[in-house]
Protein backbone atom coordinates (compact mmCIF):
# COMPACT_ATOMS: atom_id res chain seq x y z
CA UNK A 1 0.00 0.00 0.00
CA UNK A 2 2.77 2.36 1.02
CA UNK A 3 4.74 1.52 -2.08
CA UNK A 4 1.82 1.96 -4.44
CA UNK A 5 0.93 5.28 -2.80
CA UNK A 6 4.55 6.37 -3.21
CA UNK A 7 4.58 5.44 -6.88
CA UNK A 8 1.22 7.17 -7.52
CA UNK A 9 2.38 10.31 -5.74
CA UNK A 10 5.72 10.45 -7.52
CA UNK A 11 4.10 10.01 -10.93
CA UNK A 12 1.52 12.62 -10.01
CA UNK A 13 4.18 15.09 -8.85
CA UNK A 14 6.21 14.54 -12.00
CA UNK A 15 3.13 15.16 -14.14
CA UNK A 16 2.47 18.44 -12.35
CA UNK A 17 6.09 19.50 -12.85
CA UNK A 18 5.82 18.62 -16.53
CA UNK A 19 2.57 20.55 -16.83
CA UNK A 20 4.21 23.72 -15.55
CA UNK A 21 6.84 23.19 -18.22
CA UNK A 22 4.13 22.93 -20.86
CA UNK A 23 2.33 26.07 -19.62
CA UNK A 24 5.45 27.98 -20.68
CA UNK A 25 4.57 27.15 -24.26
CA UNK A 26 1.10 28.59 -23.89
CA UNK A 27 1.93 31.83 -22.10
CA UNK A 28 3.31 34.99 -23.65
CA UNK A 29 4.21 37.46 -20.94
CA UNK A 30 7.56 37.33 -19.16
CA UNK A 31 5.78 37.41 -15.79
CA UNK A 32 3.85 34.28 -16.65
CA UNK A 33 7.09 32.51 -17.54
CA UNK A 34 8.64 33.42 -14.21
CA UNK A 35 5.55 32.38 -12.28
CA UNK A 36 5.40 29.02 -14.02
CA UNK A 37 9.06 28.45 -13.16
CA UNK A 38 8.49 29.42 -9.52
CA UNK A 39 5.56 27.04 -9.09
CA UNK A 40 7.36 24.28 -10.90
CA UNK A 41 10.34 24.57 -8.57
CA UNK A 42 8.03 24.57 -5.55
CA UNK A 43 6.44 21.31 -6.69
CA UNK A 44 9.91 19.92 -7.40
CA UNK A 45 10.93 20.71 -3.83
CA UNK A 46 7.82 18.87 -2.62
CA UNK A 47 8.85 15.83 -4.66
CA UNK A 48 12.29 15.94 -3.03
CA UNK A 49 10.65 16.01 0.40
CA UNK A 50 8.34 13.16 -0.54
CA UNK A 51 11.15 10.98 -1.84
CA UNK A 52 13.16 11.82 1.25
CA UNK A 53 10.25 10.69 3.40
CA UNK A 54 9.41 7.46 1.57
CA UNK A 55 13.02 6.61 0.73
CA UNK A 56 14.13 7.42 4.28
CA UNK A 57 16.89 9.81 3.24
CA UNK A 58 17.01 12.97 5.41
CA UNK A 59 19.64 14.56 3.15
CA UNK A 60 16.94 15.21 0.62
CA UNK A 61 15.20 17.58 3.06
CA UNK A 62 18.29 19.82 2.98
CA UNK A 63 18.33 19.75 -0.78
CA UNK A 64 14.66 20.65 -0.83
CA UNK A 65 15.34 23.66 1.40
CA UNK A 66 18.20 24.79 -0.86
CA UNK A 67 15.93 24.33 -3.83
CA UNK A 68 13.25 26.46 -2.21
CA UNK A 69 15.69 29.23 -1.42
CA UNK A 70 17.43 29.20 -4.79
CA UNK A 71 14.73 28.39 -7.29
CA UNK A 72 11.57 29.55 -5.59
CA UNK A 73 12.91 32.69 -4.00
CA UNK A 74 16.19 34.07 -5.38
CA UNK A 75 16.06 33.20 -9.09
CA UNK A 76 12.40 34.08 -9.66
CA UNK A 77 13.03 37.29 -7.74
CA UNK A 78 15.76 38.36 -10.15
CA UNK A 79 13.80 37.11 -13.13
CA UNK A 80 10.82 39.11 -11.94
CA UNK A 81 13.02 42.20 -11.62
CA UNK A 82 14.29 41.79 -15.14
CA UNK A 83 10.76 41.15 -16.36
CA UNK A 84 9.67 44.41 -14.75
CA UNK A 85 12.52 46.28 -16.41
CA UNK A 86 11.77 44.88 -19.86
CA UNK A 87 8.10 44.64 -18.96
CA UNK A 88 6.68 45.81 -22.24
CA UNK A 89 8.25 42.95 -24.13
CA UNK A 90 6.27 39.80 -24.70
CA UNK A 91 6.96 36.54 -26.38
CA UNK A 92 4.61 37.61 -29.13
CA UNK A 93 6.08 35.85 -32.13
CA UNK A 94 8.06 32.74 -31.28
CA UNK A 95 9.72 30.82 -34.10
CA UNK A 96 7.08 28.11 -33.78
CA UNK A 97 3.53 29.32 -33.14
CA UNK A 98 1.75 28.41 -29.95
CA UNK A 99 -0.73 25.81 -31.18
CA UNK A 100 1.99 23.95 -33.07
CA UNK A 101 4.41 24.07 -30.17
CA UNK A 102 1.75 22.58 -27.87
CA UNK A 103 1.20 19.67 -30.23
CA UNK A 104 4.96 19.28 -30.62
CA UNK A 105 5.33 19.26 -26.84
CA UNK A 106 2.85 16.38 -26.72
CA UNK A 107 4.91 14.54 -29.32
CA UNK A 108 8.12 15.26 -27.40
CA UNK A 109 6.62 13.66 -24.32
CA UNK A 110 5.68 10.63 -26.42
CA UNK A 111 9.28 10.54 -27.65
CA UNK A 112 10.45 10.66 -24.05
CA UNK A 113 8.26 7.64 -23.30
CA UNK A 114 9.82 5.82 -26.23
CA UNK A 115 13.36 6.74 -25.19
CA UNK A 116 12.97 5.75 -21.54
CA UNK A 117 10.96 2.60 -22.28
CA UNK A 118 13.93 0.20 -21.84
CA UNK A 119 14.92 1.96 -18.65
CA UNK A 120 11.42 1.78 -17.18
CA UNK A 121 11.10 -1.90 -18.14
CA UNK A 122 14.22 -3.04 -16.30
CA UNK A 123 13.75 -0.71 -13.36
CA UNK A 124 12.07 -1.90 -10.17
CA UNK A 125 11.97 1.51 -8.49
CA UNK A 126 8.57 2.64 -7.25
CA UNK A 127 9.31 6.00 -8.89
CA UNK A 128 9.86 4.59 -12.40
CA UNK A 129 6.53 6.02 -13.61
CA UNK A 130 7.95 9.53 -13.38
CA UNK A 131 11.12 8.87 -15.39
CA UNK A 132 9.56 9.44 -18.85
CA UNK A 133 7.87 12.59 -17.58
CA UNK A 134 11.18 13.98 -16.31
CA UNK A 135 12.80 13.16 -19.65
CA UNK A 136 9.85 14.84 -21.37
CA UNK A 137 10.40 17.95 -19.25
CA UNK A 138 14.04 18.09 -20.36
CA UNK A 139 12.89 17.93 -23.99
CA UNK A 140 10.23 20.59 -23.44
CA UNK A 141 12.78 22.88 -21.75
CA UNK A 142 15.15 22.45 -24.66
CA UNK A 143 12.27 23.14 -27.03
CA UNK A 144 11.49 26.40 -25.21
CA UNK A 145 15.15 27.42 -25.49
CA UNK A 146 15.33 26.86 -29.23
CA UNK A 147 11.94 28.24 -30.27
CA UNK A 148 11.53 31.33 -28.10
CA UNK A 149 13.04 34.63 -29.14
CA UNK A 150 13.45 36.66 -25.96
CA UNK A 151 16.61 36.19 -23.94
CA UNK A 152 14.60 36.02 -20.73
CA UNK A 153 12.27 33.27 -21.91
CA UNK A 154 15.26 31.32 -23.11
CA UNK A 155 16.78 31.54 -19.64
CA UNK A 156 13.56 30.26 -18.13
CA UNK A 157 13.60 27.44 -20.67
CA UNK A 158 17.13 26.58 -19.60
CA UNK A 159 16.17 26.61 -15.92
CA UNK A 160 13.18 24.42 -16.64
CA UNK A 161 15.45 21.98 -18.42
CA UNK A 162 17.70 22.00 -15.38
CA UNK A 163 14.65 21.22 -13.21
CA UNK A 164 13.98 18.28 -15.50
CA UNK A 165 17.49 16.97 -14.98
CA UNK A 166 17.18 17.36 -11.21
CA UNK A 167 13.85 15.53 -11.30
CA UNK A 168 15.29 12.72 -13.42
CA UNK A 169 18.23 12.39 -11.03
CA UNK A 170 16.13 12.25 -7.89
CA UNK A 171 13.60 9.83 -9.38
CA UNK A 172 16.28 7.56 -10.79
CA UNK A 173 18.70 7.46 -7.86
CA UNK A 174 16.70 8.59 -4.79
CA UNK A 175 19.07 11.46 -4.24
CA UNK A 176 22.61 12.08 -5.39
CA UNK A 177 25.14 12.80 -2.61
CA UNK A 178 24.61 16.20 -1.02
CA UNK A 179 27.96 17.53 -2.16
CA UNK A 180 27.25 16.77 -5.82
CA UNK A 181 23.81 18.36 -5.55
CA UNK A 182 25.35 21.49 -3.99
CA UNK A 183 27.86 21.66 -6.81
CA UNK A 184 25.05 21.49 -9.34
CA UNK A 185 23.17 24.27 -7.56
CA UNK A 186 26.24 26.45 -7.57
CA UNK A 187 26.75 25.77 -11.27
CA UNK A 188 23.19 26.72 -12.05
CA UNK A 189 23.43 29.87 -9.96
CA UNK A 190 26.65 30.96 -11.69
CA UNK A 191 25.20 30.15 -15.08
CA UNK A 192 22.12 32.16 -14.22
CA UNK A 193 24.16 35.17 -13.08
CA UNK A 194 26.29 35.09 -16.23
CA UNK A 195 23.19 34.88 -18.38
CA UNK A 196 21.66 37.76 -16.48
CA UNK A 197 24.70 39.90 -17.27
CA UNK A 198 24.34 38.94 -20.91
CA UNK A 199 20.69 39.90 -20.95
CA UNK A 200 21.50 43.37 -19.62
CA UNK A 201 24.22 43.75 -22.24
CA UNK A 202 21.90 42.65 -25.02
CA UNK A 203 19.32 45.10 -23.76
CA UNK A 204 21.86 47.92 -23.56
CA UNK A 205 23.09 47.31 -27.08
CA UNK A 206 19.84 46.68 -28.92
CA UNK A 207 17.26 48.24 -26.56
CA UNK A 208 15.40 44.96 -26.76
CA UNK A 209 15.97 41.46 -25.43
CA UNK A 210 15.00 39.84 -28.70
CA UNK A 211 17.90 37.54 -29.59
CA UNK A 212 16.93 37.77 -33.24
CA UNK A 213 18.59 41.18 -33.16
CA UNK A 214 21.95 39.54 -32.56
CA UNK A 215 21.95 38.69 -36.27
CA UNK A 216 22.77 42.34 -36.92
CA UNK A 217 26.22 41.71 -35.48
CA UNK A 218 27.07 39.75 -38.61
CA UNK A 219 27.14 42.83 -40.80
CA UNK B 1 -38.75 -2.39 -13.67
CA UNK B 2 -37.20 -0.38 -10.86
CA UNK B 3 -34.28 0.17 -13.21
CA UNK B 4 -36.44 1.97 -15.75
CA UNK B 5 -38.10 3.93 -12.97
CA UNK B 6 -34.63 4.97 -11.86
CA UNK B 7 -33.80 6.13 -15.38
CA UNK B 8 -36.93 8.26 -15.52
CA UNK B 9 -36.27 9.72 -12.10
CA UNK B 10 -32.72 10.53 -13.15
CA UNK B 11 -33.81 12.30 -16.34
CA UNK B 12 -36.45 14.28 -14.46
CA UNK B 13 -33.93 15.21 -11.79
CA UNK B 14 -31.51 16.50 -14.41
CA UNK B 15 -34.28 18.49 -16.09
CA UNK B 16 -35.25 20.02 -12.76
CA UNK B 17 -31.73 20.76 -11.58
CA UNK B 18 -30.44 22.29 -14.81
CA UNK B 19 -32.08 25.75 -14.58
CA UNK B 20 -31.29 25.92 -10.88
CA UNK B 21 -27.62 25.17 -11.53
CA UNK B 22 -27.35 27.91 -14.15
CA UNK B 23 -29.15 30.34 -11.88
CA UNK B 24 -26.82 29.40 -9.05
CA UNK B 25 -23.70 29.99 -11.17
CA UNK B 26 -25.07 33.38 -12.26
CA UNK B 27 -25.89 34.29 -8.66
CA UNK B 28 -22.45 33.31 -7.31
CA UNK B 29 -20.85 35.19 -10.15
CA UNK B 30 -22.75 38.37 -9.43
CA UNK B 31 -22.02 38.09 -5.70
CA UNK B 32 -18.32 37.75 -6.54
CA UNK B 33 -18.56 40.87 -8.68
CA UNK B 34 -20.22 42.87 -5.89
CA UNK B 35 -23.61 42.82 -7.52
CA UNK B 36 -26.80 41.71 -5.80
CA UNK B 37 -27.64 39.35 -8.61
CA UNK B 38 -30.90 37.78 -9.66
CA UNK B 39 -32.19 34.99 -7.39
CA UNK B 40 -30.92 31.53 -8.37
CA UNK B 41 -34.42 30.33 -9.27
CA UNK B 42 -34.92 32.99 -11.94
CA UNK B 43 -34.21 30.58 -14.86
CA UNK B 44 -37.33 28.58 -13.92
CA UNK B 45 -39.43 31.68 -14.44
CA UNK B 46 -37.53 32.41 -17.63
CA UNK B 47 -38.52 29.01 -18.97
CA UNK B 48 -42.14 29.50 -17.91
CA UNK B 49 -42.23 32.90 -19.61
CA UNK B 50 -40.67 31.66 -22.82
CA UNK B 51 -43.02 28.67 -23.07
CA UNK B 52 -45.97 31.05 -22.80
CA UNK B 53 -44.81 33.37 -25.55
CA UNK B 54 -45.77 33.19 -29.19
CA UNK B 55 -43.18 32.03 -31.73
CA UNK B 56 -42.00 34.59 -34.25
CA UNK B 57 -40.16 33.19 -37.25
CA UNK B 58 -38.39 34.57 -40.25
CA UNK B 59 -40.11 34.00 -43.59
CA UNK B 60 -36.90 32.46 -44.94
CA UNK B 61 -36.71 29.81 -42.23
CA UNK B 62 -37.27 26.24 -43.39
CA UNK B 63 -38.58 23.15 -41.60
CA UNK B 64 -35.06 22.58 -40.29
CA UNK B 65 -35.31 25.69 -38.15
CA UNK B 66 -38.54 24.38 -36.59
CA UNK B 67 -37.15 20.89 -36.23
CA UNK B 68 -33.74 21.63 -34.68
CA UNK B 69 -34.86 22.66 -31.17
CA UNK B 70 -36.56 19.31 -30.68
CA UNK B 71 -33.48 17.39 -31.81
CA UNK B 72 -31.22 19.50 -29.62
CA UNK B 73 -33.47 18.99 -26.63
CA UNK B 74 -34.16 15.28 -27.07
CA UNK B 75 -30.56 14.35 -27.85
CA UNK B 76 -29.46 16.11 -24.68
CA UNK B 77 -32.27 14.52 -22.72
CA UNK B 78 -31.27 11.10 -24.05
CA UNK B 79 -27.80 11.64 -22.61
CA UNK B 80 -29.23 12.06 -19.11
CA UNK B 81 -30.42 8.45 -19.36
CA UNK B 82 -26.88 7.23 -20.00
CA UNK B 83 -24.81 9.32 -17.60
CA UNK B 84 -24.56 8.04 -14.03
CA UNK B 85 -26.17 10.93 -12.17
CA UNK B 86 -27.34 9.22 -8.99
CA UNK B 87 -26.72 5.48 -9.38
CA UNK B 88 -23.72 3.69 -10.79
CA UNK B 89 -24.38 0.65 -12.95
CA UNK B 90 -27.46 1.88 -14.81
CA UNK B 91 -29.77 -0.47 -16.70
CA UNK B 92 -29.07 1.54 -19.88
CA UNK B 93 -25.32 1.11 -19.56
CA UNK B 94 -25.33 -1.42 -22.35
CA UNK B 95 -27.23 0.92 -24.65
CA UNK B 96 -24.46 3.47 -24.92
CA UNK B 97 -21.02 4.15 -23.52
CA UNK B 98 -18.97 7.31 -23.06
CA UNK B 99 -18.50 7.73 -26.80
CA UNK B 100 -22.24 7.64 -27.41
CA UNK B 101 -22.67 10.33 -24.78
CA UNK B 102 -20.05 12.54 -26.43
CA UNK B 103 -21.49 12.16 -29.90
CA UNK B 104 -25.11 12.59 -28.80
CA UNK B 105 -24.07 15.93 -27.34
CA UNK B 106 -22.29 16.80 -30.58
CA UNK B 107 -25.39 15.85 -32.58
CA UNK B 108 -27.20 18.62 -30.74
CA UNK B 109 -24.36 21.05 -31.47
CA UNK B 110 -24.46 20.10 -35.14
CA UNK B 111 -28.17 20.72 -35.51
CA UNK B 112 -27.92 23.95 -33.59
CA UNK B 113 -25.26 25.14 -36.04
CA UNK B 114 -27.49 24.13 -38.97
CA UNK B 115 -30.38 26.02 -37.44
CA UNK B 116 -28.13 29.04 -37.01
CA UNK B 117 -27.32 28.98 -40.72
CA UNK B 118 -30.89 28.34 -41.83
CA UNK B 119 -32.59 31.76 -41.59
CA UNK B 120 -29.64 33.31 -43.45
CA UNK B 121 -28.83 36.10 -41.01
CA UNK B 122 -25.29 37.34 -40.69
CA UNK B 123 -25.05 36.63 -36.98
CA UNK B 124 -26.38 33.09 -37.28
CA UNK B 125 -23.80 32.12 -39.87
CA UNK B 126 -20.99 33.68 -37.87
CA UNK B 127 -22.08 31.92 -34.69
CA UNK B 128 -22.42 28.60 -36.49
CA UNK B 129 -18.99 28.78 -38.04
CA UNK B 130 -17.43 29.69 -34.70
CA UNK B 131 -19.29 26.94 -32.86
CA UNK B 132 -18.07 24.43 -35.41
CA UNK B 133 -14.49 25.70 -35.07
CA UNK B 134 -14.64 25.19 -31.33
CA UNK B 135 -16.46 21.85 -31.58
CA UNK B 136 -14.02 20.51 -34.16
CA UNK B 137 -11.09 21.01 -31.80
CA UNK B 138 -12.97 20.13 -28.64
CA UNK B 139 -14.29 16.84 -29.95
CA UNK B 140 -10.98 14.94 -30.35
CA UNK B 141 -10.02 16.20 -26.90
CA UNK B 142 -13.14 14.75 -25.29
CA UNK B 143 -12.62 11.48 -27.13
CA UNK B 144 -8.97 11.31 -26.02
CA UNK B 145 -9.84 12.14 -22.41
CA UNK B 146 -12.50 9.43 -22.56
CA UNK B 147 -9.92 6.95 -23.79
CA UNK B 148 -7.61 7.98 -20.96
CA UNK B 149 -10.35 7.04 -18.49
CA UNK B 150 -11.35 3.94 -20.41
CA UNK B 151 -7.81 2.59 -20.58
CA UNK B 152 -7.35 2.61 -16.83
CA UNK B 153 -10.83 1.14 -16.24
CA UNK B 154 -10.57 -1.36 -19.08
CA UNK B 155 -13.86 -0.34 -20.66
CA UNK B 156 -15.57 2.67 -22.20
CA UNK B 157 -18.73 1.72 -20.36
CA UNK B 158 -19.61 4.50 -17.91
CA UNK B 159 -20.78 2.10 -15.22
CA UNK B 160 -17.51 0.17 -15.46
CA UNK B 161 -15.41 3.32 -15.19
CA UNK B 162 -17.29 4.43 -12.10
CA UNK B 163 -17.11 1.05 -10.37
CA UNK B 164 -13.43 0.67 -11.26
CA UNK B 165 -12.68 3.89 -9.39
CA UNK B 166 -14.94 2.89 -6.49
CA UNK B 167 -13.16 -0.46 -6.16
CA UNK B 168 -9.69 1.03 -6.51
CA UNK B 169 -9.65 4.56 -4.99
CA UNK B 170 -5.98 5.03 -5.97
CA UNK B 171 -7.15 5.52 -9.55
CA UNK B 172 -8.70 8.85 -8.58
CA UNK B 173 -5.30 10.43 -7.93
CA UNK B 174 -3.52 8.67 -10.78
CA UNK B 175 -2.03 11.17 -13.25
CA UNK B 176 -4.14 9.89 -16.11
CA UNK B 177 -7.34 10.68 -14.23
CA UNK B 178 -6.19 14.11 -13.11
CA UNK B 179 -4.94 15.07 -16.56
CA UNK B 180 -8.14 13.82 -18.15
CA UNK B 181 -10.10 15.82 -15.58
CA UNK B 182 -8.20 18.99 -16.43
CA UNK B 183 -8.68 18.38 -20.15
CA UNK B 184 -12.40 17.73 -19.72
CA UNK B 185 -12.78 20.79 -17.52
CA UNK B 186 -11.37 23.07 -20.22
CA UNK B 187 -13.54 21.37 -22.82
CA UNK B 188 -16.56 21.79 -20.55
CA UNK B 189 -15.96 25.54 -20.50
CA UNK B 190 -15.67 25.56 -24.29
CA UNK B 191 -18.59 23.27 -25.07
CA UNK B 192 -21.06 24.88 -22.72
CA UNK B 193 -20.18 28.38 -23.85
CA UNK B 194 -18.62 29.72 -20.67
CA UNK B 195 -15.78 32.20 -20.28
CA UNK B 196 -12.98 32.35 -21.48
CA UNK B 197 -14.33 30.87 -24.72
CA UNK B 198 -17.77 32.42 -24.94
CA UNK B 199 -19.49 34.88 -22.65
CA UNK B 200 -22.85 33.51 -21.50
CA UNK B 201 -23.99 36.92 -20.26
CA UNK B 202 -24.01 38.78 -23.56
CA UNK B 203 -26.81 39.18 -26.01
CA UNK B 204 -25.34 41.54 -28.54
CA UNK B 205 -21.64 41.36 -28.94
CA UNK B 206 -19.63 40.69 -32.05
CA UNK B 207 -17.71 37.87 -30.42
CA UNK B 208 -20.61 35.82 -29.10
CA UNK B 209 -20.90 32.20 -30.20
CA UNK B 210 -23.88 30.44 -28.64
CA UNK B 211 -26.05 33.54 -28.49
CA UNK B 212 -25.30 34.34 -32.13
CA UNK B 213 -26.68 31.01 -33.27
CA UNK B 214 -29.92 31.22 -31.37
CA UNK B 215 -30.56 34.89 -32.03
CA UNK B 216 -33.46 34.12 -34.38
CA UNK B 217 -35.28 31.86 -31.96
CA UNK B 218 -38.18 32.90 -29.80
CA UNK B 219 -40.98 31.46 -27.71
CA UNK B 220 -41.04 27.78 -26.94
CA UNK B 221 -38.22 27.03 -29.39
CA UNK B 222 -35.92 29.35 -27.52
CA UNK B 223 -37.07 27.79 -24.25
CA UNK B 224 -36.20 24.30 -25.51
CA UNK B 225 -32.79 25.39 -26.75
CA UNK B 226 -31.94 27.25 -23.57
CA UNK B 227 -33.11 24.35 -21.45
CA UNK B 228 -31.00 21.97 -23.53
CA UNK B 229 -27.96 24.22 -23.12
CA UNK B 230 -28.43 24.29 -19.34
CA UNK B 231 -28.95 20.53 -19.36
CA UNK B 232 -25.69 20.17 -21.24
CA UNK B 233 -23.90 22.14 -18.54
CA UNK B 234 -25.45 19.88 -15.89
CA UNK B 235 -24.39 16.78 -17.84
CA UNK B 236 -20.81 17.94 -18.28
CA UNK B 237 -20.62 18.87 -14.59
CA UNK B 238 -21.96 15.52 -13.47
CA UNK B 239 -19.58 13.72 -15.84
CA UNK B 240 -16.72 15.64 -14.25
CA UNK B 241 -18.06 14.96 -10.76
CA UNK B 242 -19.12 11.36 -11.04
CA UNK B 243 -16.50 9.89 -13.34
CA UNK B 244 -13.60 11.29 -11.37
CA UNK B 245 -15.03 11.48 -7.83
CA UNK B 246 -17.69 8.77 -7.86
CA UNK B 247 -18.19 8.56 -4.09
CA UNK B 248 -21.76 9.14 -3.03
CA UNK B 249 -23.29 7.44 -6.04
CA UNK B 250 -25.86 4.80 -5.14
CA UNK B 251 -24.60 1.33 -6.01
CA UNK B 252 -27.66 -0.36 -4.50
CA UNK B 253 -31.20 0.79 -5.16
CA UNK B 254 -32.29 1.51 -1.61
CA UNK B 255 -34.20 4.74 -0.86
CA UNK B 256 -31.53 5.78 1.64
CA UNK B 257 -28.66 5.36 -0.84
CA UNK B 258 -30.62 7.23 -3.51
CA UNK B 259 -31.38 10.10 -1.15
CA UNK B 260 -27.67 10.36 -0.29
CA UNK B 261 -26.82 10.19 -3.98
CA UNK B 262 -29.17 13.07 -4.80
CA UNK B 263 -27.73 15.18 -1.99
CA UNK B 264 -24.11 14.49 -3.03
CA UNK B 265 -24.97 15.20 -6.66
CA UNK B 266 -26.39 18.59 -5.71
CA UNK B 267 -23.36 19.27 -3.53
CA UNK B 268 -20.91 18.30 -6.29
CA UNK B 269 -22.77 20.41 -8.85
CA UNK B 270 -22.74 23.34 -6.44
CA UNK B 271 -18.98 22.99 -5.87
CA UNK B 272 -18.28 22.86 -9.60
CA UNK B 273 -20.66 25.78 -10.08
CA UNK B 274 -18.69 27.87 -7.59
CA UNK B 275 -15.42 26.87 -9.31
CA UNK B 276 -16.76 27.92 -12.69
CA UNK B 277 -18.11 31.17 -11.26
CA UNK B 278 -14.69 31.97 -9.77
CA UNK B 279 -12.96 31.11 -13.05
CA UNK B 280 -15.41 33.29 -14.96
CA UNK B 281 -14.83 36.18 -12.58
CA UNK B 282 -11.07 35.90 -12.74
CA UNK B 283 -10.38 35.41 -16.43
CA UNK B 284 -11.14 37.68 -19.34
CA UNK B 285 -12.60 36.37 -22.55
CA UNK B 286 -9.93 35.10 -24.91
CA UNK B 287 -9.60 36.56 -28.34
CA UNK B 288 -11.27 34.20 -30.79
CA UNK B 289 -7.98 33.25 -32.36
CA UNK B 290 -6.50 32.26 -29.02
CA UNK B 291 -9.33 29.80 -28.37
CA UNK B 292 -7.69 27.07 -30.50
CA UNK B 293 -4.57 27.54 -28.39
CA UNK B 294 -6.50 26.98 -25.18
CA UNK B 295 -8.11 23.90 -26.67
CA UNK B 296 -4.64 22.86 -27.83
CA UNK B 297 -3.60 22.91 -24.17
CA UNK B 298 -6.49 20.68 -23.25
CA UNK B 299 -5.69 18.38 -26.18
CA UNK B 300 -2.12 17.98 -24.94
CA UNK B 301 -3.46 17.27 -21.44
CA UNK B 302 -5.73 14.58 -22.81
CA UNK B 303 -2.88 13.14 -24.89
CA UNK B 304 -0.69 12.95 -21.78
CA UNK B 305 -3.55 11.30 -19.90
CA UNK B 306 -3.77 8.60 -22.53
CA UNK B 307 -0.02 8.06 -22.75
CA UNK B 308 0.42 7.88 -18.99
CA UNK B 309 -2.31 5.27 -18.63
CA UNK B 310 -1.32 3.36 -21.76
CA UNK B 311 2.46 3.34 -21.60
CA UNK B 312 2.82 2.85 -17.88
CA UNK B 313 0.98 -0.45 -17.86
Amino acid sequence: MNDSLFSELSTLGSSVVLLFGITLLWRRSLHAYTDAFRWQSAVLALIFVMIGYFGDDPELYFIAVFLLILKVWIMPHYLQRMAKQFGGERESQPYVNIATSLILAGLLVLLAYAVTRPLVLVSTLPTRGGLPLAMGLIFVGLFVVITRKKALTQIVGFLVMENGIALLAVLGTFGIPLIVELGVFLDVLMGFLVMQVFVYHIHDTFESIDVDQLNELKH
Amino acid sequence: MTGYLLEIVQALLALLLAPGLVGFVRWVKSRLQNRRGAPPWLPYFELGKLFGKEVVMSKNASWLFRFAPYIVFTSTLAVTLLVPLIAAPLPFDNVGDLLVVVYLLLLGTFFLALAGLDPGTAFGGMGASREMTVAAIAEPTIALAAFGLALSAGSTNLGHIVTATLVNPGLAISPSHLLAFAALFIVTLAETGRLPVDNPATHLELTMIHEAMILEYSGRYLALIEWAAWLKLTIFFSLLANLFVPWGLATALTPMALAIAVMTLILKLAILGVVVAVVETRVAKLRLFRVPELLGVSFVLALLAVTSSFLLK
